[in-house]
């Protein structure tokens, strides 16, 4: 059974290989769109055409566009992003330093959506054939109609300046060194046994955290609870009432199981859009991340490092939905059978 | 007259949205004569000014003026024209590109099938807000690259989802009929298929214009959105981001105008879903 598995699963990832090709090479072809020159970006304004040309030639923008795209990928795939025009830096250190504070983000977002949705869902399944039942779907009607964006906007202003009770920019509070061990705060903050960073560092993270989760747990709620309803009509719950079982474990024991795959394949496709989501809720609250990283870029029409960044999150995003796809094979039993 | 319209219009969703959407449709079309001001306007001795009801409010200004002296309540007026010219246009456009793609790849499958198909999944494997900031660097700022980019990064919305529709409806009698009774593609479409995928096609543009709201505002609070000479919400929320000590009213405005867009058209889509849709609505009697 698990070389089954694993070479269903291995064949997801072999098809991801070519979507990712692809991927890489529209991002090169719309970012050439560009009415920019990054030669006489990378210059000082009083180069001469000379040295622009020079400088063209040398990062080999005279070539065609698929022999410019090929040098671009050899040089990806030797772990070689280019450097970054207005920081100055290696685009792929730049990235590598952001990405674990928007990995802990999206975490720990989707732990929290995950445990709101699922809650929400039994909610509003237990609602059902009861005079709550509209006011619960109108509920997520308009829960759905609130972005990550607003959520963010939302939290900051009632807890950051109404209340005042949470920090609502950067990673840590102005004061605290970060300690350096692997870049997830949490986590380094445990192992050098920094509590007062740990401290720090869960306040800032929560209001982002709870507004990423917000926006996404009532997709999760909704087909959680139109999966409960469609796992009622089957003859084993009717068979289980007759066998007088009660209520509540008809419904954590038999219902809630085969009700939790399609919510779990969704939560899943939810956890890609919840990725892409943090981009936002970091520039809402300063955080430092990917995203920031990408909108300063594209702020500063900064080429290699908008190719970098967006690499990473098309990379990342292809990623989670091919885990997804993985973890639904492991789990059902039908998609096995061949 | 049981017809899809009356049955729409009893709908309290509906209704509400409708009456929502007039709303905000009003003040876009008639921006110019209810505004109070000019919203670029600038009253550099009256800036950061709470709502009129609040102390230290100016009658002037009913809901106050931000961090250049400009009056919140035209921006906000001017802002519904922004955001629903972009609702309207980005999501027709992304309308008609997706399903007419949709209906050519269900219509003839084969080999077209396969090529939209695959076209369709590596453009969804882009993040759609990446997909958006990378085409906005690529087409620069203003109304008409918002809408463009929008109707880029969304046909495929539209084209994944009416797909299956057509190839539903494909499979039905009165499709196989048509093609007997010698009726070429183009009638066999426009006149047996389209008029069984038009209700999910108007659910799902009115799910759009949600989308292109949030979008549009998304794009206006990086600052890749529209010029920064045309009032839009989401300039408004990331000129009040840096105030917000000082006049929070700046950013929850802006918010709640977004909001209420937003939900309107997410309940119309919803209201409409369940009375154009002939399945639930004949399970329900």
């Amino acid at each position: 059974m698990i070389t089954t598995v694993l070479k269903l699963v291995g064949r997801r990832m072999l098809a991801a290989i070519p979507i990712l090709l692809i991927v890489s090479a529209l991002l090169f072809c719309v970012l050439r769109l560009l009415p920019v020159d990054p030669a006489a970006m990378s210059l000082p304004p009083t180069a001469t055409l000379a040295e622009i040309e020079a400088k063209r030639r040398e990062m080999g923008l005279d070539q065609p566009l698929p022999q410019q795209y090929l040098i671009w990928l050899n040089d990806v795939l030797h772990g070689d992003f280019g450097r970054s025009i207005h920081l100055n830096r290696e685009a792929g250190s730049l990235v590598a330093a952001t990405l674990p504070a928007t990995i802990e983000l999206a975490v720990l977002a989707m732990m929290l959506a995950a445990i709101l949705g699922f809650g929400g869902g039994l909610l509003m399944f237990h609602a059902r054939n009861s005079v709550l039942e509209a006011v619960v779907d109108m509920g997520s009607i308009l829960l759905l109609s609130v972005p990550e964006f607003l959520w963010g906007l939302i939290l900051l202003f009632v807890f950051g300046v109404m209340l005042q009770m949470l920090p609502f920019t950067g990673r840590l509070s102005p004061g605290l060194a970060q300690p350096h061990i692997t870049g997830f705060l949490l986590l380094d903050a445990t192992i050098s046994g920094r509590f007062d960073v740990l401290a720090s560092a869960w306040q800032h993270l929560l209001l982002p955290a709870v507004a990423l989760a917000l926006a996404f747990s009532p997709a999760i709620m909704r087909v959680l609870r139109s999966s409960l309803l469609d796992v009622y009509h089957e003859d084993y719950i009717a068979q289980a009432r007759l066998r007088g079982l009660s209520e509540r474990r008809i419904l954590l024991a038999h219902a809630l199981k085969n009700a939790a795959l399609p919510t779990l394949t969704l939560a899943g496709v939810q956890f890609g859009f919840l990725f892409s989501g943090t981009l936002l809720v970091e520039v809402i609250y300063s955080y430092p991340g990917l995203g920031n990283l990408m909108v300063d870029a594209v702020r500063n029409a900064d080429l290699p490092l908008i190719q970098a960044v967006g690499l990473t999150y098309c990379v990342v995003v292809l990623v989670i939905n091919t885990a997804v796809d993985s973890l639904y094979v492991v789990l059902n039993p039908k998609l096995r059978v061949h | 007259m049981d017809g899809p319209i009356s049955r729409s219009l009893r709908s309290p969703r509906v209704l509400l949205a409708l009456g929502l959407i007039m709303g905000i449709g009003f003040c876009a079309a008639f921006a110019g004569s209810i505004a109070p001001h000019d919203p670029s306007e600038q009253d550099l001795l009256a800036i950061l000014l709470p709502p009129a009801w609040a102390s230290g409010g100016d009658s002037a200004f009913p809901l106050g003026t931000d961090s250049l002296g400009r009056c919140v309540l035209s921006r906000l007026i001017y802002g519904a024209r922004t955001a629903m010219t972009v609702a309207i246009c980005a999501s027709l456009g992304a309308m008609i590109v997706g399903s007419i793609l949709a209906h050519i790849t269900g219509y003839f499958g084969g080999a077209i099938d396969w090529i939209i198909g695959r076209a369709v999944d590596v453009w969804m494997s882009f993040p759609p807000v990446i997909l958006s900031l990378i085409l906005m660097v690529g087409l620069g700022t203003g109304l008409d690259k918002v809408i463009l980019a929008i109707i880029l990064v969304d046909w495929t919305r539209f084209c994944r989802v009416l797909r299956s529709e057509v190839l539903v409806v494909m499979r039905r009698d009165y499709v196989a009929a048509a093609r007997l009774l010698g009726f070429s593609h183009w009638q066999t479409v426009s006149r047996e298929v389209l008029p069984a995928t038009l209700p999910l096609l108007i659910t799902l543009v009115s799910l759009e214009m949600a989308i292109a709201v949030v979008v549009e505002a998304i794009l206006s609070f990086i600052g890749l959105g529209v010029r920064a000479d045309q009032p839009a919400w989401g300039q408004m929320i990331a000129d009040a981001r840096q105030y917000v000590y000082q006049s929070p009213w700046n950013l929850l405005l802006p918010v709640l105008a977004i909001f209420l867009s937003v939900a309107a058209f997410n309940l119309l889509g919803d209201g409409l879903r369940r009375s154009l849709d002939v399945r639930l609505v004949e399970s329900a009697r």
